[in-house]
């Protein structure tokens, strides 16, 4: 197992596969040549979106007082409608930067979904299936677009998480696991090795022989999974994409629009992903489960999204690339219509059955809406979407088949979305 | 592997035995006195009443007191039983470099220093593995281990809870896991606990619970093994339970007052603060949520107690789930020992046991419940007896006879170190806890991590309550970590395995007896002595070394 014959036999291959033009500067054989053989997978259907940003509002955000406003309704709330640069569409007072952008971008106000609880329903938003249905764990919408879209090439992982961990690739395994930035001012910490380049091969190396000779005996699934991380951290390293991940190279200036705090920083991250072509990343905002005092923080919690979701739709624009990026804001559920005045500060609780998210660019056709709910925000009664035909909208605008069947580890085929109705037609 | 041989031919010829029928599975007494017992067991369970609080009597009997030689015997009797039955073949028993890194793992929490490994490589009492087994067990790491996996449980690490301190409950549960507190009292402790953090650690649970649905779900979750969540809103869609029961359970705590970490953090002093039990319905914001009933308090699958609203409450509820016969107590815990000890339970998810959802060894589960309920619930007798079987002691490699046997413990499932056990592992060798220390504590500000340690393991959970043992958590960030940090690349750490002037081949086995606790084969001291031959120090070549054996799976895993 630690036969010099093999090292020889793979720094040939390596050299192979270098002149041929695969490997460029390279830290490790090994790696590369696996990072070679990956990309014999089949290339995906081109489509209009080639990267999508999921801004997630943690929480579940009350559609009244941001996308859906009813001002002559009895749980109408505090807040006052605001035209945008889209004709017909109203949306909140604390998002008057987004209505600047609302040309470029789709409300959908038919949102209606099976789960209330927090963990249940963002495990069904994110997946498309119910939490433990059928013993699988499903994988998210960004592991999907991961191992539909991703380039198997690619020295960036394929889906970004920022400041959360999300859900993961689950039975689609570790290549497709979201890399976590748990705080965008940091970035990926540790990606320069603390030895000289030749030196980091010799180490790599050694590990590679002991990781053959332990999995060689004990032939255990952890084992590859160890060693998939290793690789993909690996060549990460070696990538000048991974720039992207530092903004302190990023101007003043243009940080500054973004506005202040990790939201914001990621959002501006998110940005700098999808310029080196990572096709997902998801920023999440926290906060936005205001059984008290909803109208202060949803006060606040909109000027945070505000600022930054506008810079992002703006500087995409500004790139050419806002065509080729589907930008997302949604959370898990939305609030009740009514107010509710338990507490000292009035708030708003869990609301499935009837609410909004928003969608720019990435082929959609701006300015539109889509589905209505009656004069509450309490029922759909026009163009209702569940889950399943939201994320088989968001897979046809990325040019995913999404009748497509994946195979579980035990050979199940599992189709990406199950039996949904998308609305594609209607917003692109 | 020199020792294999006659240990397969004797798995061999039990496996052929007990084809042939010719092993006694009901483990019958031996002598009078556990004769005595076993009369006095019967007894007992023909006088309790036939309602459904009643454990389900186990078809395999108790064995004797204390005797975990015995009930070693008895899951070995009915693993192989299940094996046979399902013509599925057990690998032979481990080598005593794999049983040595495991034990220590699995009951301390960290692998062996160096001295320890070569010590017990090169002892030859047969009884060796019992004896460390024993001496384990009475280590302060048993303690210390056993806390860590149930801090998680007790004290989510959510937004909420930043203000709770975490170190008095930690503390508690160690000193409770080392003076082997029968687990009954230890559980009857925690929930009937009331008064200052201060004085009694234990409410610290409920300091981080703070509302009657989170401890509702997890005292059911953690100590009855019962998965109730679900039903808090609809009647449970997969099990028996009805959102009346739910609310009948939560009822029990309906009355718990806990202080607010956060505001006493404000200025006053956080051990101050604590637990009271009242006289009526907590009228504390938030703790009932807005969809909560009001039942009258009844345990679960049970009967309905009556209540004086003068007494505390959770008394109540905790001597009823703590009795030696209730149907839920003793599985939960012999159910999630074994989990600590296999990777996998006999019901998994291992707090979700329900009749849609059955035990890979129903009649083991029960005998093995039975016994630690009739002995005192003795927690390191319960270890003491899963660790001398040979179910325990068998290798992590598959054969060809059981490669796709993932519930039959046919071999030992290879489980990944949980961040507190990869991060006191690595401190044992590269003496870390200063260097992570000085690393995680740079710019990590008020809120940031208490120390070193928890900074290392919350990077390591990346904001999950726990990893899984069976599955390979870890990502990108945590490669780049342990590759690129000083962590492992501190060049000062191989100082302590060499001086000028050491054969190569002794400074690799050091390294290797400190890291993977063995010996290198002959074909990697080959290997390796060529490559500090080759190096352009030798020092050089150690520190490429050891940076590879702390990045590889062998050390990151538990084999």
């Amino acid at each position: 197992m630690f036969s010099d014959h093999l090292i020889e036999s793979t720094r040939r291959k390596f050299l192979q596969l270098s002149a041929a033009g695969v490997g460029a500067a390279s830290l490790s054989g090994w790696m590369e040549v696996l990072a070679a053989r990956a990309s014999a997978a089949p290339t995906p259907t081109p489509g209009k979106a080639k990267s999508c940003i999921l801004l997630w509002m943690d929480g579940g955000p009350s559609h009244k007082d941001t996308f859906d406003l009813k001002p002559a309704s009895k749980g109408a709330g505090d807040f006052k409608p605001i035209k945008t640069k889209a004709p017909g569409i109203e949306i909140s007072e604390h998002l008057p930067n987004l209505a600047k952008v609302m040309n470029h971008g789709v409300v959908v106000r038919g949102m209606s979904t099976p789960e209330g609880a927090h963990p249940r329903a963002k495990y069904n938003l994110h997946t498309g299936y119910r939490e433990g249905q059928g013993g699988l764990v499903y994988p998210s919408l960004g592991a999907i677009v991961a191992s539909e879209v991703g380039r198997p090439e690619s020295s960036v992982p394929a889906f970004v998480s920022i400041g959360n961990r999300s859900y993961g690739a689950g039975f689609l395994g570790p290549k497709y696991q979201p890399l976590l930035v748990q705080d965008p001012a940091r970035g990926v910490e540790d990606l320069k090795s603390l030895v000289a380049e030749g030196r980091f091969t010799n180490r790599l190396e050694l590990l590679q022989e002991m990781e053959q000779a332990f999995q060689g005996e004990y032939r255990a699934p952890v084992i590859t999974d160890h060693k998939t991380a290793y690789e993909r951290a690996v060549r990460l390293m070696n990538a000048k994409e991974a720039k992207a991940f530092d903004l302190s190279l990023e101007p003043t200036a243009s940080k500054a629009k973004y506005g202040t705090g990790r939201f914001a920083e990621g959002v501006l991250m998110a940005r700098r992903l999808v310029e080196v072509g990572v096709p997902f990343v998801e920023v999440t905002l926290g906060g936005w489960d205001t059984h008290q005092d909803n109208f202060a923080r949803v006060k606040s919690l909109s000027e945070q999204v505000d600022g930054a979701a506008a810079s992002l739709i703006e500087d995409l624009k500004v790139r050419g690339l806002l065509e080729s990026t589907l930008v997302i804001w949604m959370g898990e559920f939305g609030r009740t219509p009514n107010i509710n005045t338990r507490g000292a500060k009035p708030g708003r609780d869990h609301y499935p059955k009837a609410w909004s998210l928003a969608m720019f660019g990435g082929g959609v056709k701006g300015g539109r809406v889509y589905g209505k709910t009656d004069a509450e925000g309490a029922t759909v009664v026009d163009q209702k979407a569940g889950t399943t035909d939201f994320l088989a909208t968001v897979c046809e605008l990325m040019g995913i088949d999404h009748s497509k069947k994946n195979e579980t580890s035990t050979g199940r085929p599992v189709q990406i979305v199950d039996k949904p109705k998308p609305f594609t037609g209607q917003i692109a | 592997m020199r020792n294999y041989r006659p240990l397969a031919l004797f798995i061999l010829t039990v496996g052929l035995a007990s084809l042939l029928g010719d092993i006694n599975v009901s483990a019958a007494p031996q002598t009078k006195k556990e004769k005595r017992l076993q009369k006095k067991a019967e007894a007992a369970q023909a006088a309790t009443p036939a309602n459904s609080t009643t454990p389900v009597k186990p078809i395999v009997g108790p064995v004797g007191p204390k005797d975990a030689t015995a009930l070693a015997r008895l899951i070995d009797e009915q693993i192989t039983k299940k094996l046979t039955e399902a013509k599925v073949g057990p690998s032979p028993l481990c080598s005593d470099e794999e049983f040595l890194r495991r034990a220590y793992l699995d009951l301390t929490g960290v692998i062996p220093p160096a001295e320890k490994a070569q010590a017990f490589l090169d002892a030859t009492s047969p009884t060796k593995r019992a004896k460390l087994i024993d001496e384990l067990l009475e280590s302060p790491n048993f303690g210390r281990h056993l806390a860590d996996v149930w801090q998680a449980k007790l004290m989510p690490r959510d937004s909420g809870n930043r203000f709770v301190l975490r170190e008095p409950l930690v503390k508690w549960l160690e000193e409770q896991f080392n003076k082997n507190t029968p687990w009954n009292q230890f559980v009857f402790s925690l929930i009937s606990a009331s008064g200052t953090v201060e004085d009694n650690p234990a409410v610290t649970y409920f300091l981080a619970n703070r509302s009657v649905d989170k401890l509702t779900d997890g005292v059911t979750q953690h100590f009855l093994g019962v998965q109730l969540t679900c039903a808090q809103c609809h009647n449970h869609p997969f099990a028996e339970y009805k959102q009346t029961e739910y609310w009948g359970m939560a009822e029990f705590f309906s009355k718990v007052r806990p202080d607010n970490p956060k505001n006493a953090n404000k200025g006053g002093d956080n051990t101050k603060i604590g637990v009271q039990e009242g006289t009526g319905r907590t009228k504390l914001k938030d703790f009932f949520p807005d969809a909560a009933k009001t039942v009258p308090a009844k345990f679960l699958g049970g009967p309905a107690p009556k209540l004086s609203p003068t007494e505390p409450y959770r008394p109540i509820l905790a001597r009823w789930m703590t009795a030696p016969d209730n149907p839920y107590f003793a599985r939960a815990m012999v159910n999630r020992t074994w989990a600590v000890l296999f990777g996998t339970g006999f019901v998994n998810p291992i707090d979700d046991m329900h009749e849609g959802n059955p035990p890979s060894h129903p009649d083991l589960l029960a005998a093995v419940a039975q016994n630690f309920a009739a002995n005192g619930f003795d927690i390191k007798y319960l270890y003491r007896s899963i660790c001398n079987s040979q179910t325990y002691q068998r290798t992590s490699k598959p054969i060809a006879a059981n490669e796709k046997d993932d519930h039959l413990f046919s071999h030992m499932t290879v489980k990944v170190l949980s961040p507190e056990q990869l991060y006191d592992s690595l401190a044992t060798i590269t003496g870390a806890e200063t260097t992570v220390r000085e690393r995680m504590g740079k710019g990590a500000g008020k809120k940031g991590p208490a120390n070193g340690r928890d900074g290392f393991v919350q990077f390591f959970l990346a904001g999950a309550e726990a990893t899984h043992p069976t599955e390979y958590d870890a990502g990108i960030p945590q490669a780049l970590r342990l590759m690129n940090s000083r962590v492992t690349g501190n060049p000062g750490l191989i100082r302590q395995f060499a001086s000028p002037g050491d054969r190569s081949a002794t400074v690799i086995e050091r390294i290797y007896l400190a890291a993977l606790s063995r010996r290198p084969t002959p074909t990697e001291t080959g290997r390796l002595t060529s490559y500090v031959a080759k190096a352009s120090t030798p020092a050089e070549a150690y520190g490429d070394i050891l940076w590879a054996v702390l990045n590889s799976s062998e050390f990151t895993m538990v084999k």
